[in-house]
């Protein structure tokens, strides 16, 4: 009995045809609610709208507010395959290093030689190119100094189509992330990029590192340096063509099939090192394996 | 009770267990009926055990879904943890807090019900130790617990009684009766059958009973939980218990906040599975969003600042009262005297504060003096600091009244009875319903001795020949004969105990000095006296107690008295106190002042009705339930206590909540079955106690009424604290939805969730408890339980869909705003979901062409937590503020009345900044914290108009949709 009624209920909750209400209330009821959410809505939603606009206005087109969070830049290894920071192939197995040759290839296709000298500016070395804006009229857009691939010299890809991979000697490309109004290196004493064995822990205070493996590494442009005149970085609106400055790393002879660990770390005085919690703020590590069969 | 033992001969009786009044029963025969019967001691009920109590309250509706959510982020953690690619400890926290919150308010629940269930431990106490048996004629001291029916024993002054038992032999014995019925009187125990009711009459004496005085040998009837106090235990504990209105409101609200959420959790799993998430994505939304939404701090703020039982008490509707003790001063008093063909009333007040009557008559003092010599009651000595009332005094109830009344009058009566020495006195007993003692005179020179008598009014009529007026001895002629009856109609009628006075001076020829006067013979005369006046006693009503009927009246509360006194007492009171209101009649008033047939008089023409046990026996319970419906004004008299479950159960079949309130171990199924159980603190015994849900300490009813404002209150205030707890669960509960729709990153994480909903809020939610009435709560009907629930539609859609709507947009305002000032614009935000979490991807753009790696968009992320915590806390302030009224204006109530609250959100504001600097992940704004203000000031006028419009236009449409 007890169910019956319960179920009854229900039902009527649902739809009581005496009264003619729809989940315990009328249409017009239905409809005056549905009204009142509507009009609150709106100008909820109105409120909202305001709101942003009035805080899309106090924006800069071209710098952000706050930086911050952006003091030590990232730095990013290329090539990267498969969304892991590992390097392994075998010499002898072509299929398994072509993929890196080929995103190499795509990656320093926009710093072809030719397409640097269409699109970009030939700086003067070795000081910041600064493009100031005179008051409030805006020095737009800004030119973007160039960065041949040939600057790469035999991790350009034109000498060596292979990148040195066939012959065990692969080139690292690395690259600083974009930050506007980021000026490395004091007093003009450029920055540059360093790469050596990476400690790793293999026990309770037990470090190792692979330094013993690494073997002769030589940098490109020489020193691993980076010069000052790609910055300060003004925003992809300013300076549309931007060229990121390239540092290549060869290894030469590092030892075969064994896992080496690298860590690779910008050096400017006014960078600071980054925290322990952000492995890739002003470093980045990587592993390398070149498995060879003789 | 289907207990004839009583009324049986004791032939019948040795007959039927087998025994000897003179020798008992034989040692063999004992062992096997204790082999047959088991030990002579109350069985705990079979309870449930410990730990599966303590298991339930994990396993409640809340609770269940946050084990699933804990669950889940084990999973999500170990899966995490496998991959190798482990980011952050965040979900195994989660896992451990959210175990913490159900089992902190798992051990909090169990403590409650812990209080609530040691019901038969008191009994346990009430088992005798020791008790003296005869068997195979000899006298033993044995273990009570190893005694059996049949069994003779004996019991004196001092013992308790060891099992039901069949008085056999008995001088003077003298039973407390107050753990079984609460009645604090003694009664006397003798062979003889009083009664066909076992509990009334004199020759059986209960188990857990003790003799006050005097020595009785008995048989044993029955032992254990066959013995009454036993079937009072297993009936207690058989009646299921009751929950109290309050705790049935709270499992209501639950539930549903528990079905909704998974309701919520469900349908965003089903839809983020069909955008194409994985499943332990959709897993781990499904569990974000139940810790989203669950006010887990809420359970704990109830527990902790609501429940206590005066919460229970706001919905009362009618409250079952006891008279003696409750209603009444629990003390015989004088209140009004018959001398001078006048009826003079005394003053009945605690405190003496009343008028007094005029004293200059030389009847009075006549009529003090035999009130003040024939009387045996004494005043406990070193006393003199206490007031009069107040001392104690040996004796029984009457003659304490006369003593007190007579020491408030006359002075001290101790030195007054010295001055008048007494030679004889014939104490009161049942044939001669008399009391008389001969004393000297105070006059060393008069030596006429001096004869006083008092006791039941006709008797002592019987006994006068002349009468006192004014000083005058007259001749008591058929017209004072008249009079006489008509105050003695007259104070009866009030429901007083009428005593009669008379006295006579002994002539001094035929009474000389050391004349030897028999008791036994009577050799002196006892008729022919003069007669001095009457005077009438009463248990006056507690001075309090007609303002708090009427306040129930107002209140809407409808108040019946149960007592085990005389119909005609019960009512006169009930009348005193207005439980009977003036201009109210019964059907017998109508029947009489019509002067036709109780049986002609219309039925709904009675607004009151007294119905006394016996009738009560008679009635079906459709005939009770008819009853109670037609008279708005009810008096139970001589009930048992077991007839108070009864009127309970009719009462709740009327749909109403009852509150009853008892003091002997045998209301206890009673005060379990009432909705709200109200136990005595002075005179209940620990049953009742135990039983109850809430102590009354000082067994005056209007501290129950006291109590039902306070409730009334704290209902108040608990919806208030409810929606304020509510609201801030739609901005927990949003940010999910976005991100899991629109796949921005995510902007509030289920720690933080967990700190406002166990840290920050907690307090402002609390301080709402300490708000004021809005209005006179006393003058509204008490809400319908099936209708005016805690947690209505009106305030849950308020809450949702308007306030917490509002909050929400401060959150994304803010997000939004940190998000652009770095350099992630809204636009660029939705569906950066992906990329944002890819942890191998380090140099993602943002709007302005710079790079990012996982860790600075993951501070990023943090920071946006913040800030949205930050939002919530400024909206939660405006709602803190809105929710201290719900019709009034906050301007009206006042902002810093309530200090706690103030203090609240100061405290709230130190622990929202130190998470800021803590947590924060660094880098927080000073400026974040301004940018929800609008949306803060938004909710505040907008339930400023809210409130406006509801007062303005009681019962429009606005008022109907959104006052809650």
């Amino acid at each position: 009995m007890a169910k019956d009624g319960e179920k009854s209920d229900w039902k009527e909750f649902l739809w009581n045809p005496r009264t003619r209400e729809f989940l315990g209330r009328t249409a017009s009821s239905w409809g005056l609610i549905f009204l009142f959410y509507l009009i609150f809505y709106t100008c909820l939603a109105g409120m909202f709208a305001l709101t942003m606009y009035v805080m899309l206005q106090t924006l800069d087109e071209h710098t952000p507010t706050w930086q911050d969070r952006l003091s030590t830049p990232g730095l990013v290894i290329r090539p990267r395959a498969d969304d892991t920071f590992e390097i392994v192939y075998t010499i002898e197995d072509t299929e398994s290093w072509d993929l890196y040759a080929q995103a190499l290839d795509k990656f320093l296709q926009p710093y072809n030689d030719s397409l640097q000298a269409q699109k970009n500016h030939e700086c003067a070395p070795d000081k910041y190119f600064i493009q100031e804006d005179s008051g409030e009229v805006k020095n737009n857009p800004k030119r973007s100094c160039q960065f041949n691939r040939t600057v790469l010299q035999n991790c350009s890809g034109i000498d060596d189509r292979y990148y040195g991979y066939r012959e065990g000697q692969p080139c690292i490309i690395i690259k600083l992330n974009r930050v506007i109004g980021l000026l490395p290196g004091k007093d003009n004493q450029a920055p540059y990029v360093t790469c050596a064995a990476k400690k790793y822990r293999v026990g309770k205070d037990q470090w190792k590192d692979d330094a013993d493996k690494i073997g002769e590494l030589i940098y490109f442009p020489p020193n691993g340096t980076i010069n000052p005149m790609y910055f300060p970085y003004y925003g992809k609106k300013a300076q549309v063509n931007y060229s990121q400055p390239l540092v290549a790393v060869k290894f030469l002879n590092i030892t075969h099939n064994e896992d080496v660990n690298i860590e690779c770390k910008i050096n400017a005085e006014n960078i600071p090192v980054g925290g322990e919690r952000d492995k890739f703020a002003g470093r980045v590590s990587f592993k390398l394996r070149i498995n060879s069969k003789n | 009770m289907d207990i004839d033992d009583h009324e049986i001969t004791i032939e019948e009786l040795e007959m039927r267990y087998t025994t000897s009044v003179d020798k008992g029963l034989t040692s063999s025969f004992a062992r096997e009926i204790l082999e047959r019967d088991g030990l002579n001691e109350l069985k705990p009920p079979k309870g449930t055990p410990e730990y599966v109590k303590f298991a339930r309250q994990l396993a409640g509706g809340l609770q269940c879904l946050m084990w699933v959510a804990a669950v889940i982020c084990f999973i999500a953690f170990g899966i995490e943890l496998g991959r190798g690619n482990l980011t952050s400890f965040d979900d195994l926290y989660l896992a451990i807090v959210l175990i913490a919150v159900v089992v902190v308010t798992g051990c909090f629940g169990y403590y409650q019900e812990f209080k609530s269930t040691n019901i038969i431990a008191s009994f346990k106490n009430l088992v005798p130790q020791q008790a003296l048996v005869i068997r195979d004629g000899q006298k033993n001291q044995i273990n009570a617990n190893e005694l059996v029916v049949g069994d003779l024993v004996e019991i004196k002054g001092g013992d308790r009684v060891p099992a039901d038992i069949r008085i056999i032999t008995s001088q003077g014995c003298k039973v407390d009766n107050s753990s079984l019925t609460g009645e604090s009187e003694p009664q006397t125990r003798s062979p003889e059958c009083t009664h066909e009711n076992p509990l009334e009459t004199r020759n059986i004496a209960f188990f857990s009973t003790t003799c006050l005085e005097g020595v009785a040998t008995g048989v044993i009837i029955n032992t254990g939980d066959r013995t009454i106090i036993g079937r009072i235990a297993s009936l207690a504990s058989g009646v299921g218990n009751e929950k109290t209105p309050i705790a049935i409101e709270i499992e209501h609200f639950v539930d549903i906040i528990a079905g909704l959420a998974i309701f919520f959790g469900f349908t965003f799993f089903v839809v983020a599975m069909f955008i194409g998430y994985a499943f332990l994505e959709a897993m781990i939304f499904f569990m974000a969003i139940v810790v989203a939404y669950v006010p887990e701090g809420l359970l704990a703020t109830v527990t902790v600042s609501f429940t206590s039982t005066i919460t229970s008490v706001c919905s009362t509707s009618v409250i079952c009262s006891d008279k003696t003790g409750t209603l009444t001063q629990n003390r015989m008093t004088v209140a009004h005297l018959w001398f001078d063909n006048h009826i003079h009333a005394a003053d009945t007040t605690e405190d003496q504060s009343g008028q007094s009557f005029d004293q200059s008559s030389e009847t009075w003092r006549s009529l003090a003096r035999v009130a003040a010599l024939c009387n045996r009651a004494i005043f406990k000595p070193d006393q003199e600091g206490i007031p009069i009332p107040k001392r104690i005094v040996v004796g029984d109830a009457s003659e304490t009244a006369l003593l007190k009344f007579t020491e408030l009058t006359v002075g001290n009566t101790m030195d007054y009875r010295n001055r008048f020495k007494k030679i004889v006195e014939v104490p009161f007993n049942s044939t001669n319903k008399f009391q008389l003692s001969i004393h000297e005179l105070e006059d060393p020179l008069d030596l006429r001795y001096l004869l006083v008598m008092k006791g039941a009014p006709e008797r002592i009529l019987e006994r006068c020949s002349t009468i006192l007026v004014k000083g005058q001895e007259l001749p008591l002629d058929e017209q004072w004969s008249e009079s006489f009856q008509t105050a003695y109609m007259d104070l009866g009628g009030l429901g007083e105990r009428v005593l009669g006075f008379c006295h006579l001076y002994l002539n001094e020829k035929e009474f000389p000095r050391g004349y030897h006067f028999e008791t036994d013979d009577m050799n002196f005369p006892t008729s022919g006296l003069c007669f001095a006046g009457l005077i009438s006693m009463i248990d006056p009503p507690r001075a309090t107690v007609p303002d708090a009927v009427m306040k129930c009246r107002t209140a809407g509360i409808r108040v019946i008295m149960v007592t085990g006194d005389h119909p005609i007492t019960a009512k006169a009171i009930a009348a005193n106190v207005g439980i009977i209101s003036e201009g109210s009649e019964t059907v017998e008033d109508i029947a009489q002042r019509k002067r036709i047939p109780v049986e002609q008089v219309n039925k709904s023409e009675a607004r009151a009705c007294v119905i006394s046990g016996g009738q009560l026996k008679d009635m079906s319970s459709d005939e009770l339930d008819e009853a109670l419906r037609n008279h708005p004004e009810m008096v139970f008299a001589r009930t048992s206590p077991q007839q108070k479950l009864i009127i309970v159960e009719s009462c709740q079949r009327l749909g109403s909540i009852v509150a009853v309130t008892g003091d002997g171990v045998n209301d206890s199924p009673a005060l379990k079955k009432a909705d709200i159980g109200v136990a005595m603190g002075i005179a209940g015994s620990d049953a009742a106690k135990n039983a109850a849900d809430m102590i009354l300490l000082d067994d005056n009813f209007a501290s129950i009424v006291t109590g039902v404002e306070q409730g009334r209150l704290i209902f108040d205030n608990l919806k208030k604290s409810i929606a304020y707890t509510l609201t801030k669960n739609i901005p927990e509960l949003t940010p999910y939805l976005v991100y899991i729709t629109v796949s921005v990153p995510l902007p509030l994480g289920c720690i933080t969730i967990l700190f406002i909903e166990l840290a920050t809020d907690i307090f402002p939610s609390v301080s709402l408890a300490y708000e004021k009435a809005e209005s006179d709560i006393m003058h509204l009907k008490p809400r319908n339980p099936r209708r005016d629930r805690l947690v209505n539609e009106a305030l849950a859609v308020y809450s949702y869909f308007q306030i917490g709507a509002i909050q929400s947009f401060a959150g994304f305002t803010d997000y939004f705003t940190a998000m652009a000032q770095e350099g992630w614009f809204p636009l660029l935000c939705v569906g950066l979901r992906g990329q944002w979490e890819d942890v191998k991807l380090q140099d993602l753009q943002d709007s302005y062409g710079q790079e990012w790696t996982y860790s600075q968009r993951l501070y990023q992320e943090y920071t946006c937590y913040t800030v949205f915590f930050v939002s919530i806390e400024i909206c939660q302030i405006a709602d803190v503020l809105i929710r201290k009224t719900r019709r009034l204006s906050a301007f009206q109530q006042g902002f810093f009345r309530n200090r706690v609250l103030v203090s609240a959100i100061v405290f709230q504001l130190c622990l929202g900044s130190l998470n800021v600097n803590t947590l924060g992940y660094f880098l927080f704004r000073v400026q974040w914290w301004f940018v929800p203000v609008p949306y803060g000031i938004l909710i505040f006028v907008y339930d400023e108009i809210r409130k406006l419009g509801v007062r303005r236009h009681p019962g429009s449409w606005w008022d109907q949709e959104l006052y809650y």
